[in-house]
């Protein structure tokens, strides 16, 4: 059995009008994970999450889910799915939201019952769950959204935007609501705009624009890399000190030194030389790189290759 | 089975939350007890469960004539306009909106992510669409039953018959909104093309209906329509060959087209009273009320104008336009991105 709930060797999709919405992605999630996959509006998430549900058809997809080739359709009676802008039959209640998932996934009525209560219990949802869809908030709908979700008992939940028109309060209990997921075993794929959420939560992210992965990893690998240490101080650095740091490629900005260095070993010669120079050393910080500029680090930098790519062609 | 049960479930849901539902559930009772208040006194009928008594010679208690004509009143009146016309217009205006509604972005993602082929999941929320008319026609039936038990001491379980048959005449309309609304995901293209669809083949039927007793039926009793001044004049000649030949042809135009109207009037071929049914066949309801039995050579023409169509004619080809049109339909549905 593979390792990779979702194992994507190949995916392509272009539409009829031409537009090219992913274009190869290849992709790995391993079980039991939280998976990121971050991106601009209109980069392809949606279109590579409906295409592993068969909610639309890749031109071309060579890859595994569960230990079954993508599209068949049996497999998804082991997978959850909060449509982004999930709009629900505006006559049943929260409760029957989940029933009909429910019935659509094959769960027997008995399993219904009893896995409904706990859901609408752990989504905060038991008390409003026999009011009208129609009553309900954006956040109330998602909430429901999630607990459809999991109606089935799935081993892989694809959540597309789930916190999208969410309050505050709400997106911090989805966020542990997620992390819980990870607890129970399950492998989430979280689909969103919003970085630092998707940061806080995930283990791996990958970073898709124009339909193609630029970026995926351990997002600690990924903010890792290019981190970087700041050592404040206090008093007159001496000359020679000043051109060795220059020559190490170190940052000086006011009483701050910024150095690249992939761990605190790498800053030690720093610290003795300083304290030799009798500089009074106020801070030390580890300043790792956010999603969000690892992000648009990484766009700007896709961006500019295509630029160049399409200058060298003409 | 556990997915059609919750596809119907959620069908029945959507109709009962629906207000139009309600209005012709309600229009559907009432014009069922209305008919279960007509009765008989000796000296005619009443209506309102005694309340407006009619002196009609002809209809009075006991007579067979009230009997025929209360029977009638269900298959020639009832049947044909209440719950082959009206309730069908509401039917369509109701259910035109289900699969657009259905296809919504946010809302078809959830049912094509579950374990369930696209096929199945097309038909059993087409199925979901006709449980509107069949929940309806049902009960009006049953009290139309309880009815005729009543007045004519005749329980006849035939009279279900309109269940299935009215289920289908509104099939037959419901499955062009149901391709019209599945290829552009509009409520009011689905309702307006259904609609405008059927009026084109009611103005088929109805043009079949009337160039057909042009060109045999008035033929067989004598008479012939004077083109010029519009009015029937004897005649003891055949019909010319020229309007035989409109009628073929016309009737090879209607042959592909799907048969509401003729659906609903071949129920009096179904719903069989066994010892009337000399005097159904051929008696309309203005010959009761004339009293007697009509001519017979005029009952004769009658009776081979209403079995000029054979099932085939009727069911058949209906059915075969009713399957083409659902075939690309499903075909739409299931190959589409979404």
């Amino acid at each position: 059995m593979s390792d990779f709930a979702v194992d994507i060797e190949t995916l392509r999709k272009r539409y009829s009008n031409g537009v090219e919405a992913l274009a190869g992605v290849s992709l790995q999630v391993p079980y039991g994970s939280i998976f990121g996959l971050i991106g601009p509006n209109g980069a392809g998430k949606s279109t590579l999450v409906k295409s592993l549900l068969s909610i639309l058809r890749p031109t071309e997809c060579r890859g595994t889910m569960l230990g079954e080739q993508i599209g068949n359709k049996s497999v998804l009676a082991k997978v959850g799915y909060l449509p982004e802008h999930a709009s629900f039959p505006d006559y049943l209640t929260g409760r029957q939201v989940i029933e009909y998932a429910a019935g659509l996934a094959n769960v027997s009525r008995a399993a219904c019952r009893s896995r409904c209560d706990m859901l609408l219990e752990k989504v905060g949802m038991t008390e409003a769950a026999g009011r009208n869809i129609r009553t309900y908030s954006k956040g109330m709908k998602q909430r429901i959204g999630l607990a459809q979700a999991l109606i089935n008992d799935p081993v892989v939940v694809f959540l597309d935007e789930p916190t999208d028109g969410v309050d505050p309060e709400g997106r911090i209990d989805f966020k542990n609501m997620i992390s819980s997921m990870r607890g129970d075993g399950r492998t989430v794929f979280v689909n969103s705009h919003l970085l630092a959420e998707v940061e806080q939560v995930a283990d791996r992210v990958a970073i898709l624009t124009k339909g193609r992965i630029i970026k995926q990893g351990l997002v600690e690998d990924l903010t890792r890399r290019d981190a970087r240490y700041e050592v404040k101080f206090h008093g007159q650095m001496p000359v020679s000190l000043l051109e060795w740091c220059h020559q190490q490629q170190m940052k000086i900005e006011g009483d701050r030194i910024t150095c690249r260095a992939d761990g605190p070993l790498q800053i030690q010669p720093l610290i003795d030389r300083l304290r030799a120079a009798l500089v009074v050393i106020r801070e030390i910080k580890e300043e790792k790189f956010s999603l969000e500029e690892l992000f648009l680090q990484a766009v700007t930098q896709s961006r500019e290759e295509s630029a160049a790519a399409k200058g060298g062609t003409r | 089975m556990i997915q059609a049960y919750t596809i119907l479930l959620d069908s029945l849901r959507m109709l009962r939350a629906s207000k139009l539902f309600w209005i012709s559930m309600w229009i559907s009772l009432l014009v069922a007890i209305v008919y279960a208040s007509v009765g008989f006194t000796p000296t005619g009928m009443s209506v309102g469960f005694g309340l407006w008594d009619f002196d009609v010679p002809v209809i009075r208690e006991g007579s067979a004539e009230s009997e025929v004509f209360y029977l009638l009143l269900f298959t020639d009146v009832i049947v044909r306009f209440w719950l082959g016309w009206f309730s069908l217009v509401l039917a369509i205006i109701s259910t035109c909106s289900i699969f657009p509604h259905f296809l919504q972005a946010g809302s078809i993602e959830l049912a094509l992510s579950k374990p369930l082929s696209r096929l199945r999941l097309f038909l059993m929320k087409y199925l979901g669409g006709l449980l509107f008319v069949a929940v309806q026609t049902g009960l009006f039936c049953l009290v139309a039953f309880v009815a005729i038990g009543f007045r004519v001491s005749e329980w006849n379980v035939s009279i279900f018959w309109a269940v299935p048959v009215i289920t289908f005449a509104f099939s037959l309309i419901y499955c062009v909104g149901v391709l019209i609304g599945v290829a552009t995901r509009s409520t009011v293209f689905a309702l307006l093309g259904a609609l405008l669809f059927w009026a084109v083949t009611l103005f088929a039927q109805w043009t079949e209906d009337f160039v057909y007793k042009m060109a045999y039926v008035l033929p067989e009793v004598g008479l012939s329509v004077d083109m010029q001044t519009g009015e029937l004049q004897e005649t003891p000649e055949d019909a010319s060959s020229g309007i035989k030949k409109t009628y073929q042809r016309i009737q090879s135009v209607t042959k592909v087209l799907p048969k509401t109207r003729e659906c609903t009037i071949s129920l009096k071929r179904l719903i069989r009273f066994q010892e009337r049914d000399s005097m159904l066949a051929g008696v309309d309801l203005g010959s009761v009320f004339a009293g007697g039995e009509a001519d017979p050579v005029v009952k004769e023409a009658m009776q081979k104008y209403e079995l000029r169509h054979s099932w085939f004619t009727i069911i058949g080809t209906s059915l075969i336009f009713e399957i083409l049109v659902l075939a690309l339909a499903a075909r739409i549905m299931i190959r589409r991105d979404y």
